[in-house]
């Protein structure tokens, strides 16, 4: 099996596109990528393509991404699993290029969330991912799908809703000296607590925005690394874990068990645990995902993620900063470029040139958690050759 | 509710049971959001039949069926857990239809009748092995102030005068009735003071179901004698014997119906084949059971994760009661559903199995993790002109209810 290497990254600015389509942000954040590849990358040294695309925007998105970028000639795939498409087309490029059979893959995630409306995408987007029979009709929104976990948690758990609150202020604060990011205003803990109520224990302020983005990563063989980068940013470990489909037959909602599943795959691959980990960006769709999340990561205890959060060790210069791109909730969230997007921040990190550069960074972690809380994927990218 | 023993048709009497939906005031009960004639005809009718006793044929009163082509009896008898050969007479009336209906009927004959308007309730008899009504008179008489079109279109012409000389006085005379009637079901607390025996009890409804309100009120009150229901200017009277019948009620404390918003957004789509493969375990509250190892999974499911068996399971009733194990409540707007609701992850009494759905009878965001309740049939939607129904937990009125709007 071959080593692989991010050699280049790039996104779009995450927001309201409203005056772009994913046609053109898909081009836009491959562009980005080749440009950031040190000694240049020409689009025809790419073998493959993987989309990685939650909605179905415009249509065929294996096409759109061949159409708009210029690579009719090589075999494109969209993927789709949740919010975890991100980290699994990464997954499915390494696959690719590991096995010998492709040397350059352009991962490329993308999702245009505002071309639906505001009041309705996650209604429009339920109708395609819920049991018609047993789930759709109940209204189990995508809020309402973690907040049956939240709610467990804080029940068990000493957390409170102040500590989900914290995460939303500290992922503005890193968020604001970002200048991809949807979000870029500071927040307070009172702001949060007095939001109107979205999904019991969440209010407004605990959920991400609704977003339009693209990021892509470029991912490399390792005997072809040194043609495009002396710096490459080396692929360590990654894991997609799965779980029940449905909220009733999730044993223990205190826990996401499909993020313990992709960390127990990732790690062992890595041959590294929770405390080799610098830095992580951890899927923050709503706080309370991003706090449960330390302790299925191993960041934290069981039960003990509050802690993390009152001794601040979650900032840029705490023990274990989370998400210095601003996490999903400032940066923001097109479900298929959230992934990408996080590689693209820990790539920049990793190279010490992120707009909130942690002091020494050599090892990152990327988590991914979606649908009915059922996959979620992880990938750990490290500055050394494995 | 008295927790008699298993009653039936070697009852003497008959059994009634009597339900109002939790919503209104004192003066008259609405309808919950969830609710409809069906889900509320069920209520009623699980207070007579969930004691296990026989049923050989049902009437289902009402004036308000939610279908009109169809639709109705399967989900009463699938919630009901009766059998599906069974037959159901889904029959268009007010409180005389009920009587007749009542009179004429066979020992073991389940009689089900639903005021799904305000007033609203809902009541339901299982005739035991003698019948305690003989017929005393009737007069079809026709005096329509209010009308209700095929359409749906309605009309009122309300003179109450008019309607208390020509409609009642009369049709009681008609009828050549023996004596006062003890109790007037259908007629308005003012006529019904009026041409009634001193100490009639006020009823709660004035359609069908106030025919079984009657007579569930003289059974708590050991009266027998004349009892009139009446519908505009038609009347039917039958003598009722008390002794040997029981009642059950479910009738809680009415609280001020909530208000909720419905967003606009068209239907909520619907799979009919799906509907289809999930109704006998989602009406009928019963879970997938392994026939090899047990297992019970609720939907039901082809592989059994407990043995690997393929395609080796039977249906099995589910406990219908419960405990709240996650719950949270949705503030803002859904296309096609009134916010504010609350779901609850509730876990089956005795069992592993949970299922996910929606709370009810109680404000949204009041229940709390650790709430015990009733698991109740509802409409969990109306999908594309479709009834959509399925079990809602209904927590206990003594079950921990949070303040308003704190779920955790």
């Amino acid at each position: 099996m071959r080593r692989v290497a991010i050699v280049g990254a790039g996104m779009t600015s995450f927001g309201e596109h409203f005056s772009r389509g994913i046609k053109e942000l898909i081009p836009m954040a491959l562009g980005e990528a080749l440009a950031s590849v040190d000694k240049g990358m020409d689009r025809r040294d790419i073998g493959a393509a993987w989309l990685g695309e939650v909605g179905t925007t415009d249509g065929f998105g294996a096409g759109i991404l061949a159409d708009s970028c210029g690579l009719l000639d090589i075999p494109v795939t969209r993927t789709e699993n949740a919010c975890a498409t991100g980290q699994d087309i990464i997954r499915q490029a390494i696959y690719a290029i590991a096995s010998g059979y492709v040397d350059v893959v352009a991962a490329v995630g993308a999702d245009k969330v505002r071309d639906t409306s505001s009041s309705s995408t996650f209604w429009d987007w339920m109708a395609q991912t819920r049991d018609m029979a047993w789930d759709f009709p109940l209204g189990l929104l995508a809020p309402a799908n973690f907040a049956l976990h939240a709610s467990r948690y804080l029940h068990e758990a000493p957390a409170t809703r102040e500590h989900m609150a914290m995460i939303a202020v500290k992922n503005h604060f890193h968020g604001v000296k970002n200048p991809k990011a949807q979000l870029r205003n500071e927040i307070t803990v009172e702001q949060v607590l007095k939001a109107p109520l979205v999904a019991e224990p969440f209010g407004m302020f605990d959920c991400t925005p609704q977003s339009d983005g693209a990021a892509t990563v470029l991912l490399v063989a390792e005997e072809h690394v040194a043609r495009y980068t002396d710096r490459p940013v080396w692929v360590l470990g990654f894991g997609l874990g799965i779980d029940r489909v449905m909220h009733q037959h999730k044993r223990d909602m205190t826990s996401f068990t499909c993020t313990v599943k992709a960390a127990k795959a990732a790690y062992a691959m890595a041959g590294l645990g929770p405390r080799d980990i610098d830095f992580a960006e951890v899927h923050d769709c709503f706080t309370a995902v991003e706090l449960i999340s330390y302790e299925d990561l191993g960041f934290a205890e069981r039960f003990c993620a509050h802690k993390l959060v009152e001794a601040r060790d979650h900032y840029v210069g705490g023990r274990i900063p989370i998400n210095p791109s601003g996490g999903l909730k400032s940066k923001g969230h097109p479900p298929g470029a959230t992934g990408v997007a996080q590689c693209v921040e820990i790539f920049e990190q990793l190279r010490g040139q992120s707009h909130n550069q942690i002091d020494g960074a050599r090892v990152g972690l990327a988590h991914n958690i979606g649908g009915p809380t059922a996959a979620s994927g992880i990938t750990i990218l490290g500055k050394s050759r494995p | 509710m008295s927790d008699a023993s298993v009653e039936g048709v070697d009852a003497m009497g008959m059994t009634i049971g009597t339900y109002l939906p939790p919503w209104g005031t004192s003066d008259g009960r609405v309808l919950g959001y969830d609710e409809d004639a069906l889900t509320m005809a069920v209520e009623a009718a699980r207070l007579v039949v969930d004691a296990g006793a026989a049923v050989s044929r049902v009437v289902f009163v009402s004036r308000e069926l939610p279908l009109l082509e169809g639709g109705n009896t399967a989900p009463l008898l699938a919630a009901l857990r009766l059998p599906d050969t069974l037959e159901v007479v889904e029959q268009i009336g007010g409180a005389p239809a009920v009587l007749d209906a009542l009179m004429s009927a066979a020992p073991s004959t389940l009689v089900v009748a639903v005021d799904a308007v305000a007033p609203a309730g809902a009541a339901a008899a299982l005739i035991g092995a003698r019948n305690p009504l003989t017929f005393a008179g009737r007069a079809q008489r026709s005096l329509p102030q209010r009308t209700r079109l095929a359409d749906g279109h309605s009309y009122r012409d309300d003179d109450p005068r008019l309607m208390r000389e020509s409609g009642v006085r009369t049709s009681l005379a008609a009828a050549q009735l023996a004596e006062k009637p003890l109790v007037m079901a259908g007629a308005s607390a003012r006529d019904a003071a009026a041409w009634s025996a001193a100490g009639a009890p006020t009823l709660p409804t004035l359609g069908a179901s106030s025919t079984l309100f009657a007579l569930a009120a003289l059974v708590d009150s050991s009266r027998s004698g004349l009892v009139a229901a009446i519908e505009q200017a038609a009347l039917s009277a039958a003598t009722f014997a008390a002794a040997g019948s029981t009642v059950r009620r479910h009738e809680r404390t009415p609280q001020k119906a909530v208000v909720r918003k419905r967003s606009p957004g068209g239907d909520i789509k619907l799979s009919l084949a799906a509907y289809d493969r999930a109704f006998k375990s989602k009406v009928g509250w019963q879970a997938g059971q392994c026939t090899s190892c047990g297992l019970m999974s609720i939907p039901p499911r082809f592989h059994c994760l407990g043995c690997g068996a393929d395609d080796q399971w039977t249906l099995a009733a589910l406990p219908r009661t419960g405990t709240v194990y996650t719950t949270t409540t949705i503030h803002v707007p859904v296309p096609s559903l009134e916010s504010p609701y609350t779901l609850a992850v509730v876990e089956c009494d005795g069992t592993d199995v949970r299922s996910l759905m929606h709370v009810t009878d109680v404000p949204p965001g009041r229940v709390a993790i650790g709430a015990h309740g009733r698991l109740v049939l509802r409409r969990v939607a109306m999908r594309t002109g479709v009834p959509d129904y399925g079990h809602a937990f209904s927590p206990d009125p003594a079950a921990s209810l949070t303040a308003a709007g704190g779920a955790t």
